[in-house]
């Protein structure tokens, strides 16, 4: 089975089908991510399929030394932001899914703890889920989101704070 | 330290990062601090209860769509090009051998020449060197 580095430097030598391994492999993940930062699935694959294209189009500065998804996320939250930014709207917010069904949590809860986290800033929706939902340690979403490590330490602090705000006295 | 830096070391603590204050030294604030025993076991609650989540396995099939885009576009090879950098350093060198030249005072002009030539190679390479690419900035 091929891996990323051998499927990135086929890219380089011009077999470009090589990067549909590369893409099937993290385009899952990847709208996972923007799902979470856009809170709107259709613009989540959107903003994934050109990020997979940026991407691409940059292979020639990816250190094959480093993993490439961190690399491949910086480019993908600059999508997702670009494309707020492109629409004037805050957050173009619908009913959306971003966590898994699980035992020991009714539907009535998730879906609440679902719309307290579709109700934050994309920034702490965003950085809440890294943390939370992936299970990202502080130095690696300090990486992702290219932000020194104490400034994670805060951001999450005000975001828990914020989404404990929006579910108090919400749940059964 | 005031009861919100108590507070964010607290709840890193609780996520099992390191702190700058110890385990004790937090403690000792919260054993007289109640407003912030009470805001830890809040957040502990909503921490506790997203902690139990998972991320919901998005299903996509991207590659068709980003096929088209890229198959319309040249893959751009990475290739050191030499020869500028061979052209740049005969140049050096003849420049060398000009300023030995004795009995001949070009003065300043001759000074910059050495910078002339650096700034045409870069020029040459389509090449800022005071750009910083923060695509090359990953994690360690």
């Amino acid at each position: 089975m091929m891996d990323d580095s051998a499927a990135i430097e086929k890219c380089l030598k011009g077999e470009k089908d090589a990067f549909r391994y590369v893409v099937k492999r993290y385009q899952a993940q990847a709208v996972g991510h923007s799902t979470a930062i856009l809170g709107n699935r259709q613009d989540a694959l959107d903003a994934a399929q050109e990020a997979f294209i940026d991407a691409f189009q940059a292979l020639k500065n990816f250190d094959r030394e480093q993993r490439f998804y961190p690399w491949f996320y910086v480019l993908l939250r600059h999508r997702c932001y670009k494309m707020i930014a492109k629409k004037h709207a805050a957050e173009n917010i619908e009913e959306t899914e971003i966590i898994a069904p699980q035992n020991g949590l009714s539907n009535e809860d998730r879906m609440t703890l679902e719309k307290g986290l579709l109700s934050l800033s994309k920034e702490d929706r965003e950085i809440i889920t890294l943390k939370y939902l992936d299970g990202f340690s502080y130095d690696e979403i300090a990486g992702y989101l290219e932000i020194p490590r104490g400034t994670v330490m805060s951001r999450l602090f005000y975001a828990r704070r914020q989404l404990q705000a929006k579910l108090t006295g919400k749940f059964h | 330290m005031n009861c919100e830096d108590i507070l964010i070391q607290k709840m890193a603590l609780i996520d099992g990062e390191k702190t700058e204050l110890s385990d004790q030294q937090i403690n000792e604030h919260l054993a007289i601090c109640e407003n912030c025993r009470q805001q830890i076991e809040l957040l502990e609650n909503t921490v506790g209860l997203l902690k139990r989540q998972k991320r919901r396995a998005q299903t996509a099939d991207l590659w068709s769509a980003i096929e088209k885009q890229i198959s319309a576009e040249p893959v751009e090879v990475f290739k050191i090009k030499w020869q500028p950098f061979v052209l740049l350093g005969v140049l050096l060198a003849v420049y060398k051998f000009a300023e030995m030249v004795p009995e001949r005072d070009f003065g300043w002009a001759l000074r910059v020449i050495p910078f002339v030539l650096v700034a045409l190679l870069f020029g040459f390479l389509k090449e800022n060197p005071f750009k910083i690419n923060t695509e090359l900035i990953l994690e360690k």
